[in-house]
C-alpha cells in the first residue's frame, strides 16, 4: 500500500500534479478493484477476528484484548521479531549497497550490459520462488556445492542451514541475492542524472569519488529512499524461503522463525487464528512504523531536484 | 465440556466409556442415497503413487455406482490440513477425508465429523475387530474407520553391521544400553565413517510415548491431561546427548539435515547410519531409496515391557457438513470393505485395518510390505495409547524445536523438559 503512496509522492509534485493524479487514478483503478474486492474484506475479518478466539471449526468467541495482552508473555513471539529484525536491518541495507554498487558500475557503460542486467535481474524474479528455496537448501546443506566450493580451498565446511547460529545467515545471503530489483531502479535512476553536471564537476576538478559523493548520491536520494522503503516492507513479508528452508518450523531450534512463519504456525498448525490475526494486525503496525519513520526521516536526507 | 478421548489399539482391554453425546451431529435416520446423479468430493494428502492409485479405486467405484461422480483432491501434508481447516471454517469441506490421528480429535471433538453410527446402512464396520474401531471413536461415536495400522520399530542396516565387522543385536533382549554400546562399536569400527544411529526419540509423539511408558509414565492421561513426567523427558535428551558426546549418534546438525530430508533423503536410507527409527510401514520406502539389506527390529526394551502400540496409520471420516453422507458412506465402503479396492491400493496407506483385506492382500505382497506384515505381526504390543487432544496437533514441530535447542546445546534437559511440558499443556487447554 505505502508502496504506492510512495509513487504518487515521487510523480505528483509540481503544477502538472492534479492533472498528473487524474491519470494516476486510472492507472491505479484495477489495483483499487482489487483491494475492495479481494484485500479488504479478508482485511476487516481479521481485524474483528483479532479479537475473539476462533479455532476455524467453531463459531468465533469475542476475548476483548486477551491476545493483544498475550503477546507480552509469548517468547515465540518475541523470538521471532528477534529473527525478522536481524533478517531486515541486516539483510536490506547489504542488499541495497551491492545493488546501488553494481547498478554504477552498470551505468558506466559496460559492453553487454542488456545481458549483465537481465543476468543480475533473474535471482529477483527467482528468489522468492520455492524451486530456489529448495535449491538453497541443497547448495547450503553439509553435503552441498557450498562446502564442495570450500574444501577445494581445504576450508572444512559445516550444516550452513541446520545450524542455529548460521541458518539465519544463509537466509539473509539469499534475500541480498535478490538485488536485482531495486539494482534495475537504481539504473534507471542514475540515467536520470543529467550528464551537464558531470561535466560541471569534473571542470572544476572534481574526482570520481567526489563527484559520487556530491552530485550522484543526492540526486539518487529520493530512488535509494523508495527502494529502501520497497524492501523493508518486502523483507517484513517474507515467508516462502524460511517456509521451504527449515520445512514450515523455523528451525533449527527457532533460529529461523520469521515472524509470518510463526503467524502461520498459530494459525494453521494449532488452530489458533484468533491470536495469529491479532498477530497479522501487529505486523501491519509495526510495518505501518518502520515505514511512518522512513518518510519522517526522508525530510532530512532525501533531495528531490525540482 | 469434559473430553474424554480414548484410543485404544489392537488387542487392547476394554475401558469404560462414559456415555456422553456426541457433539455436532444429529441423529441420523434420513441419511439415504439419492437416484439422482451425484458428485462427492474426496480428499487425501500423499504423493503421486498414492494419487495414481486412488483415482483407479475411485474409477472402479464410479463403474459400480454409475450416478455417483467422486472428484479426489490431493495434496501433500502441510498444504492438506490448511486446507482443510479452511474448506470447513468456510463450510465447503469435502465429503469424504483422509485423517491422521494427530487431528482426528481436533475435528471430530468440534462437530465437523459426521457419526458413522448415522450411514451405517451404507458402510459395514463388521469385518473389523472391535478394538480396531474403538482407534477411531471419540466419546465412544465412530467418527473415522481405521485404514491401515503401523508400528514403531528399529530400523538396522544389515549391511553396514556387516560391512565393519559388528554382529546383529539379539532384538528379544537388547536394553538402551546395549543399543547405546552397539552405537559407539558401529562409529568406532567404521572409523567415524558412519555414525551408529541417528536421534534416539525427540522427533515425534511415537517416540515420547514409547520412552514414557518404558519408565512408568505415559504421554497423555484418559482425560487428554499432559501426564508426561519432566524427569523422564530429561531423561531421554540425557540418553541422546550422552551418545553424541561419544560419537554413537550423529551431531545435532546432521540430524537436522537428515529430518529435513525426509524418509527417503535421510541418515538412514543414505548408509549415514546404521540404527534408526520408524513406522513399519516406512520399510518400503527406505529399502527403495537405501538398497541396502534394511530390517525391522523390536524396540530396545521391549519384549520385556510390551510398551510399543499399534498406531493406526490413517483413516477415513465423512464431513458433518455433507449434502450426501450416504453416497460418502457407500465409496468408505467400498474402499476397506470390497476385494476389488484392496487389489488397487494394496498396503500403500498401511497394512489393512481390515483384517480380511489384510489377508487377501497379504498374498502378493512386495518386500517391504512382508516385512511391515511380518513386524506387526510379530512384534510385542501393549495397551493402546490415549489419542492426541485437540491442541496437541503440533506435537511434532513442537518437541524437535526443543531437542534441537537440547542438542545444541543452549539448553539444559531439565529446563527444556518443564518448558516442553508446559507450552503443550497451555496449547491443549487453549484449545478446549
Amino acid at each position: 500500500m505505502s508502496a504506492t503512496t510512495e509513487l504518487r509522492n515521487l510523480g505528483g509534485r509540481g503544477s502538472t500534479a492534479k492533472r498528473q493524479n487524474k491519470v494516476a487514478f486510472w492507472f491505479l483503478l484495477p489495483w483499487f478493484l482489487g483491494l475492495f474486492a479481494i484485500t479488504l474484506g479478508p482485511m476487516v475479518a481479521s481485524l474483528v477476528l483479532s479479537f475473539t478466539d476462533y479455532n476455524l471449526l467453531q463459531p468465533a468467541e469475542f476475548n476483548g484484548l486477551e491476545n493483544f495482552s498475550r503477546m507480552l508473555g509469548d517468547a515465540r513471539l518475541h523470538q521471532s521479531l528477534g529473527v525478522t529484525f536481524t533478517y531486515v536491518l541486516v539483510s536490506v541495507p547489504v542488499q541495497l549497497g551491492l545493488a546501488l554498487g553494481l547498478a554504477i558500475v552498470l551505468d558506466r557503460g559496460v559492453r553487454g550490459l542488456a545481458f549483465y542486467r537481465s543476468m543480475f535481474y533473474l535471482p529477483s524474479l527467482l528468489g522468492a520462488s520455492v524451486a530456489i528455496a529448495v535449491l538453497w537448501r541443497m547448495v547450503f546443506g553439509a553435503d552441498g556445492l557450498f562446502n564442495d566450493g570450500l574444501a577445494l580451498f581445504g576450508v572444512e565446511g559445516r550444516g550452513w542451514i541446520s545450524e542455529p547460529e548460521t541458518a539465519l545467515g544463509t537466509l539473509i545471503t539469499l534475500n541480498v541475492w535478490t538485488f536485482g530489483s531495486p539494482m534495475v531502479i537504481f539504473l534507471a535512476g542514475l540515467r536520470q542524472i543529467p550528464r551537464m553536471y558531470y561535466e560541471a564537476a569534473s571542470v572544476d576538478g572534481a574526482s570520481r569519488w567526489r563527484q559520487f559523493v556530491s552530485v550522484t548520491l543526492p540526486l539518487l536520494t529520493p530512488i535509494i529512499f523508495f527502494n529502501l522503503v520497497l524492501q523493508i516492507i518486502h523483507a517484513f513479508q517474507s515467508f516462502t524461503q524460511a517456509f521451504i528452508v527449515s520445512g514450515g518450523t523455523g528451525g533449527p531450534a527457532d533460529s529461523t522463525l520469521f515472524y509470518t512463519l510463526y503467524l502461520y504456525q498459530r494459525g494453521f498448525g494449532n488452530f489458533d487464528m484468533g491470536y495469529a490475526s491479532a498477530l497479522a494486525w501487529l505486523l501491519l503496525l509495526i510495518v505501518g512504523a518502520f515505514t511512518a519513520v522512513n518518510f519522517w526521516a526522508s525530510k532530512y536526507w532525501v533531495f528531490y531536484n525540482d | 465440556m469434559q473430553r474424554r478421548l480414548i484410543l485404544k489399539g489392537l488387542g487392547a482391554s476394554a475401558v469404560a466409556l462414559p456415555g456422553l453425546a456426541a457433539c455436532g451431529t444429529g441423529g441420523g435416520g434420513d441419511v439415504e442415497l439419492s437416484d439422482e446423479p451425484v458428485t462427492i468430493r474426496m480428499t487425501w494428502w500423499g504423493a503421486d503413487t498414492r494419487a495414481e492409485l486412488t483415482e483407479q479405486a475411485i474409477a472402479a467405484f464410479q463403474k459400480e455406482h454409475p450416478n455417483i461422480t467422486v472428484k479426489g483432491e490431493f495434496k501433500d501434508w502441510n498444504g492438506y490440513w490448511d486446507a482443510l481447516a479452511t474448506t470447513t471454517a468456510a463450510n465447503d469441506s469435502p465429503d469424504v477425508i483422509q485423517m491422521d490421528e494427530l487431528y482426528l480429535a481436533s475435528y471430530g471433538d468440534r462437530g465437523t465429523l459426521l457419526d458413522l453410527a448415522d450411514t451405517s446402512d451404507f458402510l459395514d464396520t463388521s469385518a473389523f475387530e472391535a478394538a480396531t474401531l474403538e482407534t477411531g471413536q471419540i466419546d465412544g461415536a465412530q467418527y473415522a474407520i481405521p485404514i491401515g495400522a503401523g508400528m514403531l520399530a528399529s530400523v538396522v542396516n544389515a549391511d553396514l553391521f556387516a560391512q565393519y565387522g559388528v554382529d546383529l543385536p539379539d532384538d528379544t533382549t537388547w536394553t538402551w544400553d546395549d543399543y547405546a554400546a552397539i552405537a559407539n562399536e558401529l562409529t568406532e569400527k567404521s572409523g567415524g565413517a558412519i555414525n551408529g544411529s541417528g536421534l534416539t526419540g525427540g522427533t515425534d509423539a511415537g517416540s515420547i510415548r514409547y520412552w514414557a511408558r518404558l519408565h512408568g509414565n505415559e504421554l497423555y492421561g484418559e482425560n487428554g491431561d499432559v501426564t508426561l513426567d519432566p524427569a523422564v523427558l530429561a531423561s531421554l535428551w540425557e540418553y541422546n546427548l550422552g551418545l553424541a558426546a561419544s560419537g554413537g549418534i550423529e551431531s545435532a546438525a546432521q540430524s537436522v539435515e537428515s529430518q529435513s530430508a525426509g524418509i527417503e533423503g535421510g541418515s538412514l536410507a543414505t548408509g549415514k547410519i546404521a540404527m534408526g527409527f520408524g513406522y513399519n510401514t516406512q520399510i518400503t520406502p527406505l529399502l527403495a531409496a537405501s538398497g541396502a539389506d534394511l530390517r525391522l527390529l523390536q524396540l530396545p526394551g521391549n519384549v520385556e515391557a510390551a510398551a510399543n502400540f499399534i498406531k493406526p496409520s490413517m483413516y477415513w471420516a465423512i464431513s458433518s457438513q455433507s449434502d450426501h453422507p450416504a453416497e460418502a458412506a457407500t465409496l468408505i465402503d467400498f474402499l476397506v470393505n470390497h476385494e476389488a479396492a484392496a487389489d488397487i491400493l494394496g498396503t500403500e496407506r498401511g497394512i489393512p485395518a481390515n483384517p480380511a483385506m489384510r489377508e487377501h492382500v497379504a498374498a502378493d505382497l512386495d518386500e517391504g510390505g512382508k516385512l511391515a506384515v511380518d513386524y506387526i505381526e510379530s512384534a510385542v504390543a501393549g495397551p493402546a495409547v490415549v489419542v492426541t487432544p485437540p491442541g496437541g496437533s503440533g506435537f511434532d514441530p513442537m518437541i524437535q524445536r526443543y531437542t534441537q535447542e537440547v542438542m545444541f546445546g543452549e539448553r539444559t534437559p531439565q529446563d527444556a523438559a518443564e518448558a516442553f511440558i508446559d507450552e503443550l499443556k497451555s496449547e491443549i487447554d487453549a484449545a478446549a
